[in-house]
């Protein structure tokens, strides 16, 4: 009876413990997701980059430089509101900066996102103009639009360990 | 009165007159610098990079005019002064816990090494933020389109990190001055407020150096902070 007793409760723990394991361990899908948003958020940072660094030079080449780095920003936001499934968040145990105020004010996160849609559409229109002042106005209301997102549902634990 | 008691007295009031011992340069840079760095730190904890980078050349002004004014500066700014090698440095730290030593005339050996660790650090914290990139693109360091925005942002985390080093040095810095204002009772505070301490028997007036000599050094600094804040794209 004790030896029964003792096996039922030792089965128990290990369900218990098996289910905790499975609950923090990010599920391949959430890890991909994560690692996938991130990269391309780098690749519109380093876009984004590439155009301001233009801005400080006495001749802006647009063709090699403007045009197609602020086509990658357009592009790849276009399909930002995808990147946050729920289920992506710091709850799948794997590491990102996704705040969880991200889902839970899921409808503030969406309209910001819009917001830089909009934006990254603009810089796109004005690269076509080859307008620099314009160009330089722009870039700025891209980065504000960025740093909006970033400033409410990004950790400030990213400003202390490397992205990389 | 006899001449010798006249001698005695004098001496006696010389052992209690101030002694000039910080200028007016060394002062103002100093509490510049603890007013860059604490508006440096708060915009960088809240994201407000636009005054961050502004305050960030504040800084870097400072430190280049405490490296010019250690190399030109009145006698007791020199770093050839009060940089020593590590005999004079073990000497001053076995007599760290002595109660009764005389005041130093500057920075003891000890104290130069806090200060030249300090300098040092900040400098290569500014430097680093120089290069760092922000993911937003508002606020990316002056130089940073010299850089990948990987390297960038790399640079940027090391901005930070150095930065926390800085603070643990700034820290026992402080714990120094409280040190030796309880242990040693020695004011160190209001000297480098005022410029003047009690002066011991024998020592020596601080050689004060020309303002003049500060001010060319601050256009030359100036200068140079607007060149390194423009990228070098002149």
């Amino acid at each position: 009876m004790f030896a029964l007793g003792f096996r039922c409760v030792a089965a128990a723990v290990c369900v218990a413990f098996g289910l905790a394991v499975l609950e923090s361990v990010a599920g391949p899908a959430e890890v991909a997701q994560i690692k996938s948003r991130q990269d391309k958020f780098r690749d519109m940072g380093g876009a984004l980059k590439a155009i301001s660094d233009e801005l400080k030079k006495r001749t802006i080449d647009w063709d090699n430089t403007v045009l197609p780095n602020a086509q990658t920003i357009k592009d790849r936001s276009g399909y930002l509101l995808n990147w946050f499934p729920k289920g992506s968040g710091p709850e799948s145990g794997a590491k990102t900066y996704g705040l969880p105020a991200l889902w839970q004010n899921n409808d503030d996160f969406v309209t910001l996102g819009k917001v830089a849609q909009v934006e990254a559409a603009k810089l796109n229109q004005v690269a076509i103009s080859k307008d620099a002042n314009a160009l330089k106005a722009q870039v700025e209301a891209m980065g504000k639009a960025c740093k909006a997102c970033h400033d409410s549902y990004r950790s400030p634990d990213y400003a202390k360990e490397n992205d990389d | 009165m006899t001449s010798s008691e006249l001698s005695r007295m004098e001496s006696t009031l010389a052992d209690t007159t101030d002694l000039g011992v910080w200028d007016l340069p060394v002062r103002g840079m100093h509490w510049l610098l603890v007013i860059g760095i604490g508006v440096c730190w708060w915009t960088g904890l809240h994201n407000e990079l636009e005054y961050h980078l502004y305050s960030g050349y504040a800084i870097l002004w400072i430190v280049l005019m405490r490296l010019y004014w250690g190399l030109v500066g009145s006698s007791t700014a020199r770093f050839a002064n009060f940089v020593r090698g590590p005999k004079a440095i073990l000497d001053y730290a076995s007599t760290l816990h002595w109660r009764d030593t005389p005041h130093t005339h500057g920075h003891n050996a000890l104290g130069a090494v806090s200060i030249v660790l300090m300098v040092g650090l900040v400098l290569a914290v500014v430097i680093l933020g120089l290069f760092a990139v922000d993911v937003d693109g508002l606020y990316s360091g002056p130089l940073s389109s010299y850089v990948t925005f990987r390297q960038g942002r790399h640079l940027a985390h090391l901005h930070y990190y150095w930065f926390t080093i800085l603070l643990w040095v700034i820290a026992l810095h402080l714990a120094a001055v409280i040190f030796y204002f309880i242990y040693k009772r020695q004011n160190l505070v209001t000297p480098m407020i005022s410029g003047k301490r009690p002066s011991n028997a024998g020592d020596a007036e601080m050689k004060i150096a020309p303002l003049w000599r500060f001010a060319v050094g601050g256009v030359i600094a100036t200068a140079l902070v607007w060149a390194v804040s423009i990228g070098f794209n002149f």
